[in-house]
């Protein structure tokens, strides 16, 4: 499983790492800077979750 | 206030409404005139509020507060004659439009809002605002201190007003005396109609404050402090100093988006929990559900209710073309309460996921202050249910603000309670 980051959709709600602090990263701005080429399955519902709760769809789930 | 925005013609093939936002004088009335225009039609152009287009889906909310391109947010964009028939220039996201103190970034596009805004994201990141969190906490419990033994407080004078203001007043360095008069300045002007004899009374206060602001941005550009205003006074843009015009205008916004905005959802939440003492119950077994409850606060009482932006070219929306200089609202807490997005939009959903709602609105001017909002919304929440559980209102002494057209709230909320001990 990939999260996709639109980076130009993000603007910092960070909603997403409310719902998966172990899956997403903020830069110093606050914004996503996400980059996981491999979600662990332990964490899969930590992403689901967080790709979600995204109030601008900046996030998109690649399941395998 | 004086000012009037000029009313343009309504557009050819516009669905008109009367929709004068300045008779939403309870939180009862405004939300059902906004499910009613919803209802009707998400789009819609109404001669009142001076004569503006008025957005109200969760979708078109979202898209027009995203189209920056097309809906602007500077002044530089409209204006209105002023005394002698010179330009008066408007601050467009006021809705009614007026003329007020500037706010940087918020009075800005891009791109010369890009660097203002990294500014204000870099200071109130979730990071930036983990450095703060002393200083909520202190506050909280210190109120809460101040009046626990007595078993009663107005909680809005008490917390939910004192709290914001000392957090952001001592952050940007004001005198600690001062910081009730500047609170109540924001907190009263909110509450008012424009153009009413009480309001006049409060723009007085205000221009105090603002001229305060001045003040302290002479001082501290001469000679820089260790706070939050002696940073904003010299801080860098394009390797030089930011202009004094625009260094008033980002303490203006610190101040005015900091000390009355969580004021309003977090008072909106303690009365809810005085009507629905389920919630309460819920919140009090399960602390675990705050997260979610809080979310759900904002989106039923969203703190700002309305923006307003400037139409620079042509643009369809929702099926209607908006013109070059129409005016247009963009209303949040109408988004809020679609139910095309939110299920049972009416009912609190103590853990409703997913909550994509706009409180902070969304786009580029997304609230800046929305992580220090959610962490002393968090803290008091949180502080009230362990310390003072059994709090209520007393309903006789219940005040809403006798406006709800850009920020909603309750002016004051008296409660009781079992008197506790104190921490500190």
């Amino acid at each position: 499983m990939k999260v996709l980051v639109q980076a130009s959709r993000c603007q910092g709600h960070a909603r997403c790492l409310a719902e998966g602090p172990d899956v997403f990263v903020l830069n110093d701005l606050g914004y996503n800077s996400t980059d996981v080429e491999d979600v662990p399955a332990h964490l899969a519902g930590q992403a689901r979750r967080g790709v979600l709760a995204c109030p601008e769809m900046a996030l998109t789930l690649v399941e395998d | 206030m004086t000012n009037q925005s000029v009313a343009s013609q309504p557009p050819e093939g516009a669905p008109v409404v009367d929709f004068d936002l300045s008779t939403h004088n309870t939180m009862a009335v405004a939300n059902s005139k906004w499910a009613e225009l919803r209802s009707r039609t998400p789009v819609a152009w109404s001669d009142d509020n001076g004569g503006a287009w008025i957005v109200s889906s969760y979708d078109l909310v979202s898209d027009a507060f995203r189209n920056w391109e097309a809906f602007r947010s500077g002044r530089d964009v409209r204006t209105i004659p002023g005394p002698g028939g010179s330009p008066n220039l408007l601050p467009i996201n006021a809705v009614p439009a007026q003329t007020t103190a500037l706010m940087i970034p918020e009075e800005l596009d891009p791109p010369l809002w890009q660097p203002y805004r990294r500014v204000f994201a870099e200071l109130l990141s979730p990071r930036g605002v983990e450095k703060l969190r002393p200083r909520v906490e202190y506050w909280v419990t210190k109120y809460l201190d101040d009046v626990i033994e007595s078993g009663r407080c107005d909680i809005v004078e008490t917390l939910t007003s004192g709290v914001p203001g000392a957090v952001v007043l001592e952050w940007l360095g004001f005198r600690e005396d001062e910081w009730h008069r500047l609170g109540a300045a924001f907190h009263n002007m909110s509450a008012f109609v424009p153009g009413s004899a009480t309001a006049d009374h409060h723009m007085a206060e205000l221009e105090w404050a603002f001229d305060r602001i001045k003040e302290e941005v002479t001082a501290v550009r001469e000679k820089p402090r260790d706070d939050l205003t002696s940073f904003l006074a010299n801080v860098q843009v394009g390797g030089e100093r930011t202009s004094y015009e625009f260094a008033t205008g980002m303490v203006n916004m610190a101040m005015s988006g900091g000390v009355d905005t969580t004021t309003s959802v977090a008072s909106a939440a303690f009365v809810h929990m005085h009507y629905h003492p389920e919630v309460r119950r819920r919140l009090i077994d399960e602390p675990e559900l705050i997260d979610s409850a809080i979310e759900e606060f904002l989106r039923m009482y969203p703190p700002a209710r309305t923006h307003g932006r400037t139409v620079v070219e042509d643009t369809e929306l929702g099926g209607y073309m908006l013109r070059k200089d129409d005016r247009i609202i963009i209303s949040e807490v109408s988004a809020c309460h679609d139910e095309t997005a939110f299920p049972d939009a009416d009912e609190f959903v103590i853990d409703r996921f997913p909550n994509r709602h706009v409180a902070f609105g969304v786009g580029s001017h997304r609230c800046p202050g929305s992580h220090l909002a959610r962490a002393m919304f968090k803290e008091m929440l949180t502080q009230v249910l362990e310390r003072i559980p059994d709090y209520s209102i007393v309903e006789e002494e219940l005040q809403e603000y006798p406006n709800w057209t850009a920020l909603g709230g309750w002016s004051t909320a008296p409660i009781t309670f079992t008197p506790g001990t104190r921490r500190l």
